[in-house]
């Protein structure tokens, strides 16, 4: 009984899909406070407590639901019973993260969270992670997932990695970070100029064009063993390549035949079909979360604009008729939007529209805005962005609120894409 | 249209204590303390199968008669014998060769036919205000402009590769109508 009542108490709560959209109007976030991380055994470790709150802080502003608090009430334990919900009751939360943590061994990391429902009095989760001493925010970033999954029936995609371009070197080199910007690897050190990454559906490979062969070629890498293998050399160009959902096919812009044109390989570089027959150029072809459609950018009538097709080529149809100029297709893995990149007044702008075309809405205005890619969940959009020349990675809401900046390179960084 | 969102909000902020209320209990019946423990990693990536061949990577299997750029892939830039070729300009968002850039190209022809056996890259450029994406097949439809005229010229076509570098090697780094000028271009790059 208790458990059908959970699961239809989910259900409807997934159901709601305007609860976000009600919250990032900002009238309507829950009050939530972040207890500051208390020593549960071990000794004293000042920095894995301020991480783990920094960890949950973000990630709990970003989301938008919450007007998250800091600063401690009372000073107790963290489980029901060791501490009194009456002084956060006082200070206004509704809900109360408290965390604890220990640190047994030289790296040896074990983290204690729970989520309260302050006024109820009740646990509404609770999680416990072991890692080492270095995980304490994706620690904490999991349990940011979990309080997601609590509240809309949906986890949060804080422990996702964001993929990206990065001049830092001195060259365009292909790097990994956390979503928030902590934990950088570089992945390519070729030295010549690399683009356009884009994960598998499993997250463990990415593909990629490099010029390291003197031609712009797409190569596949897995990321922790750095094991690389070639897809597409094709003489000419082998650029914006987009993984389908499936995993199993790869569209991509080649001009072996001439000029730029779409179409359609495997993973191993097997050409399956051409998708495009055109005199025009073709680039950049973005799949539906089903895999039976491509939005893609064509400039058949003049300027770039953004047109859709079946995976296979036919039943095209052009989907942007405002702007001169319109490119980076995205659609979002779920509710039939697609962002792009409007050039205006000398920059670009990041939009959303629907999938027909309709219903576009400019989501960002300050400085240059390009390369939107959605995070797994739909929620949020990361982008790069130039604000006084210097460029940079955002990551937004999907309503465009909450722009916030996670790289910390002074380096020029573009093209992230968020790890499924 | 506002109240009835606030209402919205707040029936679902019941739903969700009710969910509260559910998650709680559920923990309750299991035994104190009500810790659903998972372990975070081990220190870093999960061991997964390595799916990616190291090299040789399977061939592409081509039903065209394209080769691949395997030949030129270990040459070097040689900007000293590349200066016997001039750089070739466009105009903004154009493909199509100036009278002047026709007359550059005559030149770059006799040279090219001088030198049999000589490597040249047709390297197609844009300004930095188009897309990248788009840039790239632009740059690449200005270097193949070149390439078709210096051929229809009687320059020997196997001597010639096309490359679009889109924005990424700007000739000027300004951001005004004269760096921009200056970008829209084919290099001629002699590699050996």
């Amino acid at each position: 009984m208790l458990v059908a009542l959970l699961v239809a108490c989910i259900a409807t709560s997934q159901a709601e899909d305007s609860y976000l959209a009600v919250t990032a109007s900002g009238s309507g976030q829950l009050a939530c406070s972040i207890a500051t991380p208390v020593r549960l055994e071990g000794g004293e470790n000042a920095e894995v407590a301020r991480e783990i709150a920094d960890a949950l802080s973000f990630d709990l502003t970003l989301s938008g639901l919450f007007q998250v608090a800091a600063g401690d009430p009372e000073r107790g334990g963290i489980r029901q019973g060791d501490f009194s919900f009456a002084p956060w009751k006082m200070a206004g939360a509704k809900l109360l993260v408290k965390s604890g943590f220990s640190v047994t061994a030289p790296d040896r990391l074990t983290v204690e969270l729970r989520l309260y429902d302050v006024l109820q009095e009740k646990l509404l989760a609770s999680k416990r992670f072991t890692g080492s001493s270095k995980e304490a925010r994706k620690m904490a970033h999991a349990f940011s997932d979990e309080i997601l999954r609590i509240m809309t029936g949906e986890a949060g995609p804080f422990t996702g990695k964001i993929a990206f371009v990065s001049k830092r070197s001195g060259n365009k080199e292909i790097y990994l970070m956390d979503y928030d910007g902590r934990n950088v690897q570089q992945l390519t050190k070729n030295r010549s100029i690399n683009l356009n990454p884009d994960f598998f559906p499993n997250g463990r490979e990415l593909i990629y064009t490099t010029y390291k062969n003197r031609n712009p070629d797409l190569y596949r890498r897995e990321i922790t063993t750095g094991a690389e293998a070639k897809v597409s050399a094709q003489r000419g160009l082998n650029v914006t390549a987009a993984v389908a959902p499936s995993g199993d096919r790869i569209a991509l812009a080649m001009s072996k035949d001439g000029h730029s044109q779409l179409y359609l390989i495997t993973p191993q570089g097997k050409q399956l079909a051409r998708l495009t027959n055109s005199p025009a150029l073709e680039v950049s072809p973005a799949w539906s979360p089903d895999g039976k459609r491509i939005a893609f950018v064509s400039d058949r009538l003049g300027r770039p604009q953004i047109f859709v097709m079946d995976a296979d080529g036919t039943n095209v149809r052009r989907l942007t008729t405002s702007g001169s100029y319109n490119v980076e297709p995205r659609w979002a893995p779920k509710g039939g939007r697609i962002a792009y990149c409007r050039q205006m007044g000398g920059g670009f702008q990041i939009f959303v529209m629907n999938s027909d075309g309709g219903e576009s809405s400019q989501l960002t205005s300050e400085g240059s805005n390009e390369h939107p890619r959605w995070s797994p969940d739909g929620r949020f959009i990361t982008f790069s962005s130039k604000r006084g020349w210097k460029e940079g990675l955002y990551v937004m809401r999907a309503d465009g609120t909450g722009q916030t900046k996670v790289s910390r390179s002074g380096g020029s960084d573009t093209h992230p894409v968020w790890s499924p | 249209m506002r109240t009835s969102m606030t209402t919205l909000f707040a029936a679902f902020c019941c739903t969700m204590m009710m969910v509260a209320g559910c998650a709680k209990q559920e923990m309750v019946k299991q035994e104190s303390p009500p810790i659903e423990t998972a372990v975070v990693v081990p220190p870093q990536p999960k061991p997964t199968p390595p799916p990616v061949k190291e090299e040789p990577a399977p061939p592409p299997v081509i039903k065209e008669k394209i080769t691949t750029t395997e030949e030129i892939s270990t040459l070097n830039e040689d900007p000293a014998a590349s200066k016997q070729f001039q750089t070739i300009y466009f105009g903004f968002d154009a493909i199509t060769l100036s009278e002047t850039a026709r007359d550059t190209l005559a030149k770059n022809a006799v040279a090219l036919k001088k030198n049999k056996g000589l490597k040249v890259q047709i390297q197609g450029h844009c300004d930095e205000r188009g897309s990248d994406a788009y840039n790239l097949a632009l740059g690449e439809k200005r270097a193949k402009s070149a390439y078709d005229y210096l051929v229809t010229l009687g320059a020997p076509a196997n001597q010639l590769y096309v490359i679009s570098y889109g924005k990424e090697r700007p000739a000027d780094t300004g951001h005004d109508e004269a760096a921009w000028a200056k970008n829209r271009r084919d290099d001629f790059v002699v590699l050996k």
